[in-house]
């Protein structure tokens, strides 16, 4: 057990940013702490870190208390910050050679992680740069390579890659999972489905500071009624033509909005052909027609009846 | 770790630029400034004739007396007067247009008319004065022995210079002086710009960085002690230079006992820097908030030294004299002041103690602060 | 008019940051110049003001006590007791502004004709110890006359001589009302003052607005607006005018608000007229540091180097009169010593003839000219800077 939750409650004032929050996280995992913006992601992990005081609740990390002078814990975790937390007036290198050393007295080692932390963020070309001169991008590269370069056994990422270029983000993601191929556990919030969909091997739902659910992506989805959404878009459906659809079989629900038929389907059914079958049968002409399975957006929807993004 | 938080401060410190500005080039920069402005009031300057002209009527033109002496004064390079000898309307017109300072009228007693009260008029009427005190005593000498006469004029020639400027202890309580040390003490409470910034990179609830010091595993007020020392190194580093350049560019004259004024300007860029640390802990809003608190204090406690006005010291001197003593800008420039103005040490006690008095109170309350390791907000 | 519609904008956005700074500076100016203006008045005014001084004598003879006598003409004597703390502390409080100390012997030596001195310790460059000075001086300079010329005259008869001399002074004639004067030298001083403030917003005003203009990506999407770039300058220019006439006018009622007892003498009508000719070179200046400034540091820096350096050596803070020549040559070659100069000549000012007001024209147009120069400095810039 790396992190173990229980109960975690925290006020500001009359806003209950975090309700009764448990979870705990094996060795070896990549934990992902999904949410829309302000579901308290943040506010848990700094209470994770000690950082934030909290009202109620247990919070124990390498199976000992989270304190803020439990150094040997602290030793072994990194954490990559929201906001990037640099030094503008440290160049790249002396910037991670500065949190590194907070960590690693011996010199060589230091200048050995260091190294390592400069090619594993791709920074190699800018080290003599000052942050200012760093694009978006680089900057977040910055910023992970000084919460990991002392080369932790937790690794706290909050939202790494908002305001990240496609290219960047790929490479944070990429090397996450390396981090973790390397034996670190790691707990990851953000509020991009597909990301966390992508590289995180356990998921929490979180909003307004609850859980909603927890699992692997396919637990997750797995949860919920829906099964496989198909898409027409077509000008000319008749009413009637919708009427029939509505009545085949494992069909839930048929909506036809902006030139767009939705037809959602019952878990375990494939109806796509069923559905190509009538749309050749009445001689609807169609542009594109296309069959999704549910995200975890659409777990979201379920079971707080709102979407995650805005 | 000492010396890796403490290089690295040193490095960032460096590094900004404002900083570095505002505690070491803006008071060379004003230093220069009041050298300027201020230098010329303790020497004469060379004095320019004053333009003034005499009613040419029958009493002066038989005045040989008054003629003389008046042409006496109006010639050569270091004349008094640049004298014109014209008409009572003209002279009248020369006053209004500005064209003279006055003129003299010669009766029994003279009469001066003037336009204005100023330096020049007062030179004026103080010549004017002093001939006639010359004129009655004569009358009085001649009137027992006229035999005299002679030896008289030679008398009224070769004056003599009665008074010798002595000082009680070598130094002279010289106010000019007073406006450097106030804009040392100035320098020394900018200490405070580096105190602000080293409280919100150490603060989590401030800054994102200091988010980051504050999981390190390392005792928060370990690296905060560590890097107040580096910041406290470069401050004194630059008063020392400010204190150098006021020496030996400006030859601002700080007295005998050196190793005083470097202690006192020690202590006060400690003062400045807890001062800085304490604004920094006490308000809770964006750092340049922070900065904008602390250099309204301190202009304001600078102003009331006497920075820009030694005036303002001695009104408040008179009337609410409770204030110097709380006031960490005037207690370094009275410091500085007894050190090079008095030969006891009491005065330089009672300031420094106060003023240690600060540092102390500062210093406990932002430890007081700092020293929660959670927030109730981030 | 675009451009210009949108430096309104962000003037009227920012008015509570700029009132701030308006009312500081005020505040800090009027107290500055009240207390400049009163010290002037009592270190020039005619009838010499009473002196605070401690007299010591080591002897007691009739000449030493009918000096201290006459002496009380332009003296307050204060008692403190004759130890070397209390003298220092009563310096350097101003309890006193000089000591005077009589020798042991003075008398003696004085009355045989030998050369003497009286002990003097004062506050160095006080004006005020100048008519104490003036009056031993004259004093005793009368006295060695008797003695030089009257063989055998007694300390008594001497005394007596020298108090009905003293008493002969010259009458003096005032051509305007005194009261009147002293206060175009309180007015004269503010309005000298006024050049700090001035400086210091509209430097301060300007530049932050520059900056949002000047943003990089910002000027770029303008230059790519089908608006020319003179056009855009120009329009920059007419909003800089307009702000730096609001400063000034807000500023100016405030002024004249601190010295509403001579608002309707004719020297104000100039001194306004000569405010507002510095607000315009004032202006330039801003527009010309903006230009040259791209950070907020950068501006906050440059206002505060660049108000308190021209108002240092051209005589704002500390009178011309006692500035020193080559600083004030240097000083010629900044747009505050002709403010400077105008003012006092405009103060001294008692009829408004062409002839006397020429001086003060001239000052005006080479304020002008100063000010044309920064805008055409700062236009030059600009195209430069496009062009790169």
């Amino acid at each position: 057990m790396i992190v173990r939750v229980r109960d975690l409650v925290k006020r500001y004032g009359d806003i209950l940013a975090l309700d009764h929050l448990s979870f705990s996280i094996e060795e070896g995992e990549i934990f992902g702490l999904l949410g829309p913006n302000g579901s308290g992601k943040t506010t848990a992990i700094n209470c994770i870190l000690s950082l934030l005081k909290y009202d109620k609740g247990e919070i124990e990390i390498f199976g000992q208390p989270m304190r803020p002078d439990a150094y040997d814990i602290k030793r072994n975790i990194g954490i990559v910050m929201q906001n990037v937390a640099v030094y503008n007036e440290l160049t790249v290198y002396q910037n991670i050679d500065y949190f590194c050393g907070l960590y690693v007295k011996d010199k060589n080692t230091r200048k050995k992680l260091v190294d390592e932390a400069v090619e594993f963020t791709g920074l190699g070309e800018y080290i003599r740069f000052y942050p200012k001169k760093l694009s978006g991008g680089l900057l977040r590269r910055l910023n992970i390579a000084c919460g990991i370069a002392h080369k932790p056994k937790l690794i706290i990422l909050d939202e790494p890659t908002v305001a990240v270029d496609p290219q960047s983000r790929n490479r944070i993601l990429e090397g996450i999972l390396e981090l973790n191929r390397h034996g670190a556990t790691i707990i990851y919030t953000s509020h991009y489905m597909d990301e966390v969909e992508r590289i995180c091997s356990r998921i929490m739902i979180i909003d307004r500071g609850r859980e909603i659910a927890t699992g692997t992506s396919d637990e997750l989805k797995a949860m919920i009624s829906l099964g496989e959404k198909i898409t027409v878009e077509s000008y000319s459906i008749t009413e009637a033509q919708i009427s029939a659809i509505r009545e085949l079989h494992g069909i839930t629900s048929v909506e036809y909005k902006d030139n767009k038929l939705i037809i959602k389907s019952e878990k375990g059914t494939n109806n796509l052909e069923t559905v190509l079958d009538f749309i050749r049968k009445e001689n609807i002409h169609f542009g594109r027609i296309y069959s999704e399975m549910p995200t975890l957006n659409d777990v979201f929807l379920e079971i707080t009846g709102k979407e995650l993004r805005d | 770790m000492f010396i890796h938080v403490f290089a690295y401060r040193m490095k960032i410190l460096l590094h900004h630029r404002e900083t570095i500005f505002w505690t070491m080039f803006f008071p060379l920069i004003l230093a220069t400034f009041f050298n300027m402005a201020l230098s010329n009031l303790g020497s004469t300057e060379k004095f320019s004739p004053i333009d003034i002209a005499v009613v040419d009527n029958e009493q002066y033109r038989q005045n040989a007396n008054l003629r003389l002496t008046l042409a006496e004064v109006s010639e050569g390079d270091d004349r008094l007067f640049n004298l014109s000898v014209v008409s009572a309307e003209e002279a009248d017109k020369m006053l209004k247009n500005n064209k003279i300072d006055g003129y003299i009228v010669a009766e029994r007693p003279i009469k001066l008319v003037v336009n204005k009260s100023g330096l020049n008029q007062s030179i004026i009427k103080s010549f004017a004065d002093n001939y006639m005190h010359t004129v009655s005593a004569t009358e009085n000498i001649l009137a027992r022995d006229p035999s005299k006469i002679q030896n008289h004029i030679s008398s009224i020639e070769d004056r003599v210079n009665y008074i010798r400027d002595v000082s009680s202890s070598g130094a002279e309580p010289n106010t000019v002086l007073a406006y450097f040390y106030s804009l040392l003490a100035m320098a020394c409470l900018y200490g405070g710009f580096i105190g602000v910034r080293e409280i919100s990179d150490i603060q989590a609830d401030i800054s994102p960085v200091a988010a980051r010091v504050n999981i390190a595993p390392v005792h928060k007020l370990k690296t905060f002690l560590y890097s107040s020392m580096a910041s406290v190194t470069i401050h004194i580093a630059e008063m020392m230079i400010l204190l150098a350049y006021l020496i030996f560019v400006l030859k601002v004259d700080f007295g005998t006992k050196t190793a005083l004024v470097l202690l006192t300007t020690v202590i006060g860029s400690i003062a400045g820097f807890s001062f800085g640390s304490f604004i920094s802990a006490v308000t809770k809003k964006s750092e340049g908030f922070k900065v904008a608190v602390l250099l309204s204090i301190t202009m304001a406690c600078c102003f009331l030294a006497g920075m820009m006005s030694q005036d303002v010291k001695y009104i408040i001197l008179k009337n609410a004299p409770a204030l110097l003593y709380v006031n960490p800008a005037n207690l370094l420039t009275d410091a500085f002041f007894s050190l090079y103005y008095y030969d006891t040490y009491t005065k330089f006690l009672t300031n420094i103690t106060i003023l240690t008095g600060f540092i102390v109170v500062f210093c406990t309350v932002t430890y007081l602060i700092i020293r929660r390791r959670k927030y109730a907000s981030i | 008019m675009q451009v210009f519609k949108l430096c309104l904008m962000i003037i009227y956005k920012n008015k509570a940051t700029l009132l701030i700074y308006i009312v500081i500076f005020m505040v800090v100016s009027s107290f500055m110049s009240s207390v400049s203006a009163k010290e002037m008045e009592d270190s020039t005014s005619f009838k010499p003001v009473k002196t605070e001084v401690a007299f010591f004598s080591d002897e007691d003879t009739p000449l030493i006590n009918g000096f201290r006598e006459e002496l009380a003409d332009v003296a307050n004597f204060v008692d403190i007791p004759d130890e070397t703390v209390a003298l220092q502390d009563a310096l350097y409080y101003r309890e006193v502004s000089c000591i005077i100390r009589v020798p042991e012997g003075f008398t003696k030596k004085f009355m045989n004709g030998e050369n003497v001195q009286l002990e003097k310790i004062s506050i160095p460059n006080s004006t005020k110890n100048v008519h104490i000075d003036l009056f031993i001086d004259k004093y005793f300079n009368t006295a060695r006359l008797y003695v030089q010329n009257m063989e055998g005259i007694t300390q008594q008869e001497l005394v007596r001589y020298l108090k009905k001399d003293l008493s002969e002074t010259v009458s003096t004639e005032m051509v305007e009302d005194e009261k009147k004067t002293s206060d175009m030298a309180s007015a004269k001083y503010s309005l000298n003052f006024f050049a700090y403030p001035l400086l210091s917003v509209i430097i301060m005003g300007m530049g932050t607005l520059m900056l949002i203009f000047n943003d990089r990506d910002l000027k770029m999407r303008n230059n790519c607006s089908p608006v020319s770039s003179t056009s855009i300058s120009m329009q920059f220019v007419l909003g800089n005018l307009v702000f730096t006439f609001l400063s000034w006018l807000i500023m100016l009622i405030i002024c004249l608000a601190m010295n509403f007892r001579n608002i309707f003498s004719p020297n104000t009508v100039f001194h306004i007229a000569g405010s507002f000719v510095f607000a315009f070179c004032c202006s330039g200046i801003s527009f010309f540091i903006g230009n040259l400034t791209n950070s907020h540091e950068a501006v906050t820096a440059a206002a505060n180097v660049a108000s308190l350096g021209l108002s240092f050596i051209s005589g704002v803070f500390v009178p011309q009169e006692l500035i020193g020549s080559s600083v004030l040559k240097a000083a010629s070659f900044t747009p505050t010593y002709w403010y400077v100069r105008a003012n006092n000549t405009i103060a001294d000012l008692t009829v408004f003839s062409y002839e006397a007001l020429k001086p003060v024209l001239n000052d005006f147009l080479i304020i002008i000219g100063f000010g044309l120069a920064f805008f055409s400095a700062s236009l030059a810039i600009r195209k430069a800077k496009t062009n790169d």
